[in-house]
């Protein structure tokens, strides 16, 4: 038989009962379902994962101050300062020691609020130097943008650079050029415009696009090294609150990443600092999605197994039910590999209307979660249907139909012709 | 071995448009007087409970081309056991089955579908068309097993259908005509590849007298037109239009 007759035949035997046909491939229908719209989901997830991780900068070490656990500070009990995280020192010794750092850039959070007109805002002031662009992976945008430069600090006029939502919310639609941001009662003229393409944040903090940086020089002069705040007479003092080292080479990052570990345990009595390794967190990210990979086969694997079941279970009773029509054919000169096709290609076809019905419904159930989670106003979830896998999803759908369709096809092509013919 | 691939009467053309008698047949029709079918000693056992029961008994019969032969006995004879055994949907126990010149009783499977799609057209007492198929598709059924491309099968279904009164019910479903019409549109079907021989088992069970007779009609026209035919049957009226009869009793088969 033609693969043309033998699809004109499927088709037929398979609208002869098209509902029950329909309700075979329920089974399958879910099961695909459920991987595409899992593998969106996670596919989304991991390419934002993998976005925030690589807006940091792959070949970047991020040293961060953070503040120790009240009580746990020897210094707190003898002094109202309060001194932790990185210090001067230790950029120093990094700056000298470590051959491998290309760049260092120090980042202080000024913690001075900016207003918009009587309002505070959440937006960021830092201080920091020229290569700040650099490490954050951060453009300039405007012809007219410039960022800070090394002489920045040294003139009377303070300047600033920036973020491209910090400038909307600032100046709304005015041009930002020439206007001034004040900080701490100080106004700083807007000299660049600057936009993280990525919508990173600054060691996975700050929102890139929602900072305003001045010269790390400026905030020296202006207030200082020490950062106080009164709080039951106490006063806090961070040299830096972010050190970006930027290795030469990707392949020195775990090694550099571990001589700083050591340093700073050896120099750090107190827990008073976080290393974040992007590029380990990209290993990490890249292990958790393998893992995610192997749950979701198998997850996978047990819905397309019940399917498979399904599937089956309904070709058996098909087989049993149309066992005089097979009689017939056989008589009319079908040979045991035509009724063998028949009903393999029966049930590749409904396994694999299945899967084309799964497909979209994936799809639709991954597009209504995106909507659903994103009802409250924040990122949610972000659901990315990738080409791979829709192929991957038909592709086990149609041998699904081959796997579990096989027995009964074989069944079927081995009744003897007669006693088929007699079948009541 | 009998083979698709070199079997000429699975890609034959469909006949021109038949308009008596002689057209029936078609290419199938062969001179007469020559032995088409040939027994020697072809017997079948079965075994039941353990205890060996003959079916059939060596049995020894040339049946010539273009001969209407009946075969008539009581119930449990051996009669389908015998057209069970000229149809090729049973193996005989021993003997040599002749069909054509060529030894069939041992061919392996593929070959003996292949003789039975090319050379052997069956009708049933119980029609057995396929109920979820038009009768256009139904005809066509035995030519898609012989690779007859489609438009040539739809057209040779065409003229069947026309042949047997049946022009323009081409959509029509088997529960959709009467038992006259579908042994009609099964005849179609068993002539539909032109074979050699149709075997007929009871074609007239299932049928009022009248409407039998018109099948039996049918029958005696395509044995005028050259075509060899094989019936089952209990009726003795029948035995008048055969030209050969055996009848069986206890599997023994004897001439007349």
């Amino acid at each position: 038989m033609s693969p043309l007759e033998m699809a004109v035949t499927v088709y037929a035997s398979l609208t002869r009962h098209l509902i029950r046909s329909l309700l075979a491939t329920l089974g399958i229908v879910l099961g695909i379902a459920a991987v595409v719209a899992m593998l969106a989901i996670g596919e989304g997830g991991r390419r934002e994962a993998l976005r925030q991780i690589e807006s940091q900068g792959v070949d970047n070490i991020i040293l961060r101050s953070v503040k120790p656990v009240e009580g746990n500070s020897q210094q707190t009990t003898r002094s109202f300062t309060q001194r932790y995280g990185i210090t001067q020192r230790d950029f120093d010794h990094i700056r000298n020691i470590f051959e491998n750092v290309r760049l260092l850039v120090p980042v202080m959070d000024t913690r001075r609020d900016i207003f918009v007109g009587q309002q505070t805002t959440d937006i960021e002031a830092v201080a920091t130097v020229p290569e700040f662009l650099e490490v954050t992976r951060c453009r300039l945008v405007d012809r007219r943008s410039r960022f800070l430069k090394p002489t920045d600090g040294q003139v009377l006029e303070p300047v600033c650079v920036v973020g491209v939502k910090a400038a909307r919310r600032l100046f709304g639609h005015q041009d930002p050029f020439g206007q001034s941001v004040v900080i701490g009662n100080v106004s700083f003229r807007v000299v660049g415009l600057m936009e993280s393409p990525g919508g990173g944040r600054l060691a996975g903090q700050y929102e890139l696009n929602n900072v305003v940086c001045l010269p790390i020089e400026t905030a020296r002069a202006l207030w200082g090294g020490i950062r106080v705040q009164m709080r039951r007479g106490m006063a806090e003092q961070v040299d830096y609150d972010f050190l970006f080292l930027s290795v030469k080479a990707t392949g020195a990052i775990p090694g550099t990443a571990g001589r700083l570990r050591t340093y700073l345990r050896s120099v750090h009595a107190q827990a008073d600092y976080e290393v974040q390794v992007p590029y380990e967190l990209l290993q990490s990210a890249r292990k958790t999605q393998r893992i995610f990979t192997i749950v979701m086969t198998s997850i996978a694997a047990i819905s397309l197994l019940v399917g498979g079941i399904g599937i089956m279970n309904i070709m058996l009773a098909n087989i049993f039910e149309r066992t005089r029509e097979i009689g017939v054919r056989r008589a009319l000169g079908a040979r045991k590999r035509d009724i063998l096709w028949q009903f393999l290609a029966e049930s590749v076809l409904l396994t694999s209307i299945g899967g084309g019905l799964g497909v979209g419904l994936g799809i639709a159930t991954a597009a209504v979660a995106e909507t659903v989670s994103r009802m409250g106003g924040d990122a949610g979830l972000k659901a990315v249907v990738t080409s791979e896998s829709l192929l991957v999803a038909l592709a086990v759908s149609v041998i699904t139909g081959i796997t579990f369709g096989t027995h009964p096809a074989w069944k079927a092509a081995q009744l003897d012709p007669l006693t088929a013919l007699r079948h009541e | 071995m009998l083979s698709r691939a070199n079997n000429p009467k699975t890609i034959q053309a469909p006949r021109g448009q038949p308009s008596g008698a002689n057209q029936m047949a078609g290419s199938g029709t062969q001179p007469r007087g020559q032995p088409l079918i040939e027994l020697c000693g072809l017997s079948k056992t079965y075994e039941a409970g353990g205890v060996q029961i003959a079916a059939l008994r060596p049995t020894d019969l040339i049946v010539q081309r273009g001969a209407f032969l009946t075969v008539m006995g009581p119930s449990g004879s051996g009669k389908s056991t015998l057209l069970n055994l000229f149809g090729l949907l049973i193996r005989p126990t021993s003997g040599d089955y002749r069909l054509e010149g060529r030894t069939v009783s041992d061919l392996n499977d593929d070959a003996t579908s292949a003789v039975r799609c090319s050379l052997i057209g069956m009708v049933f007492q119980s029609f057995n068309l396929l109920s979820h198929l038009t009768i256009l598709e139904n005809i066509c059924v035995p030519m898609q097993y012989a690779g007859v491309p489609r438009a040539r099968m739809r057209k040779r279904a065409k003229e069947l259908l026309a042949q047997f009164g049946l022009e323009g019910r081409d959509g029509s479903r088997p529960m959709q005509l009467s038992g006259g019409q579908c042994q009609r549109v099964a005849i179609a079907r068993a002539l539909a590849n032109d074979p050699s021989v149709i075997l007929a088992d009871e074609p007239t069970g299932n049928l009022d007298e009248k409407t039998g007779q018109e099948v039996l009609t049918i029958f005696q026209e395509l044995h005028r037109s050259g075509k060899t035919i094989i019936m089952v049957t209990h009726n003795p009226v029948y035995r008048q239009y055969a030209t050969q009869s055996v009848t069986i009793h206890d599997g023994k088969v004897a001439e007349g």
